[in-house]
């Protein structure tokens, strides 16, 4: 017997280990919407020098940049004219949405008047690893900022914070398979929920007789109590009317090019 | 202590190269993983304990930076310090290609893991088919970081400490291989 654990010792140890690693992550499965102690203090002890390193390579990057695309500039210029006059017309038909939005809302007694405080963030870093899709901002607790706050940009929805320390916190794209964004269908108001499937969405859980086309707009639909209504998500890509089952496979490109985040928005609502 | 100290000073230095040099310079959502690379460095050189407390305390500073699971990455390079723990009697260590070798099959280990951790603990997600897609470009990755960075090494400790016998590197030098 004792041969037999002095033989497999380092085995059976490396196995008891490997257990307890395992339980301990299960565990903390349980309490993965706060931030640990541990996790705020790495955060506290990278942030610092990501922010740095970020805004040194980022200056080297732009000075190479300004020399590479000079030549670019006059082009570019003209198309930037030419979608400003395009803008410009857009606005003034938005202007006319927006008032008779307002008419509305008021006419409908719609409770939900105050506009949301924002806050800019500036992207320090990307996840370390290949596999999850979270950015660094360089706002923190100090800030207000706190877990489950929503994250934008112009284009449309970012994420949500799911991990906050003084100066720095984490956020969660909508792109991560752990993310999960209550959704609809801007013209037909179909339901379901967007899931992060890496470099873009699935639209889960919608019907199938429900009509979606290519090209159609999802946008959040502000049940899951963190994104409030009506933010961009992004753009159905394909739809696959299965032969059976309830639903829909629906594929969603994301509004926001991720691999280009700079500054984001965070939204100061607390989760509901 | 130095060399433990020096270990971790090695995650950190991996941890912001993969945060911040490497998605500037890639521009992309693929970064090779320079922490597989020093955990297989550590299975090779360091003893069950010492080492795999140093994979573990890494593991849990990397959960910081990467991912939003507390404890997964903890399991996962230990799960891979063991296995390449398991190995080390049986094959010739004094190699710099086993060295790739382990670090490639260490990435596949370490997808199948953060897959079976995920999908079995948490039934709402689904990460299966998005690492199986993303591995061989995962798996390429690795292996370039892998030679550029080991070959890195040899050179610095032969330029800057020529009579420093670093534990590893010796035996990763090309004019000591048979």
């Amino acid at each position: 017997m004792w041969e037999w654990w002095q033989r497999n010792r380092p085995l059976l140890l490396g196995a008891v280990l490997l257990l307890m690693a395992l339980l301990w992550y299960s565990v903390n499965l349980r309490q993965q919407d706060e931030t640990s102690f541990l996790e705020r203090m790495v955060l506290g002890l990278t942030g610092p020098v990501q922010a740095g390193l970020d805004q040194l390579v980022s200056g080297a990057a732009d000075v190479w940049g300004h020399y590479l695309y000079l030549i670019d500039t006059e082009k570019e210029n003209r198309t930037l004219i030419e979608n400003n006059r395009k803008l410009t017309a857009t606005l003034a038909e938005n202007n006319e949405v927006r008032l008779e939005n307002e008419r509305l809302r008021r006419l409908l007694d719609f409770k939900e008047t105050q506009e949301l405080a924002t806050l800019p963030a500036r992207v320090v870093a990307e996840d370390a690893t290949s596999w999850f899709r979270t950015i660094t901002i360089d706002k923190g607790s100090e800030q207000g900022v706190v877990e489950g706050m929503p994250v934008v940009v112009a284009e449309g929805v970012v994420g949500r914070v799911v991990r906050s320390s003084t100066h720095f916190a984490r956020v969660l794209l909508i792109t991560d398979a752990s993310s999960a964004v209550a959704s609809l269908l801007q013209d037909n108001r179909a339901r379901g929920i967007s899931r992060g499937k890496g470099e873009r969405l699935v639209f889960d859980f919608v019907l199938r007789q429900e009509e979606v086309e290519v090209g159609d707009r999802v946008v959040t639909s502000g049940m899951g109590g963190v994104f409030p209504k009506g933010l961009t998500i992004g753009d159905v890509k394909s739809v696959d009317r299965r032969e059976f089952g309830l639903f829909q496979a629906i594929e969603v490109i994301p509004a926001v090019d991720f691999s280009h985040l700079e500054e984001v928005l965070v939204l100061l609502r607390r989760p509901q | 202590m130095n060399r433990t100290l020096i270990y971790f000073a090695l995650a950190g230095m991996a941890a912001v190269l993969q945060t911040v040099f490497f998605p500037l310079l890639l521009q992309g959502d693929f970064k090779p993983d320079l922490i597989l690379l020093l955990v297989v460095y550590l299975g090779l050189h360091e003893d069950q304990w010492r080492g795999g407390l140093i994979v573990y305390l890494i593991g849990w500073f990397f959960d910081g930076v990467g991912g939003t699971f507390p404890g997964l990455n903890g399991f996962v390079l230990l799960a891979i310090f063991l296995a390449v723990r398991g190995i080390v009697t049986r094959v010739n260590t004094e190699s710099s290609i086993l060295l790739l070798l382990l670090v490639m099959a260490g990435t596949i280990l370490q997808s199948f893991l953060v897959a079976f951790a995920l999908d079995f603990f948490r039934q709402d997600i689904s990460v299966l088919s998005q690492i199986a897609w993303q591995l061989p470009i995962q798996l390429l990755m690795n292996f370039v970081a892998a030679v550029v960075f080991l070959r890195l090494a040899v050179w610095l400790q032969r330029t800057f400490l020529p009579r420093r016998d670093l534990p590893g590197l010796r035996k990763l030098d090309r004019r000591y291989e048979s």
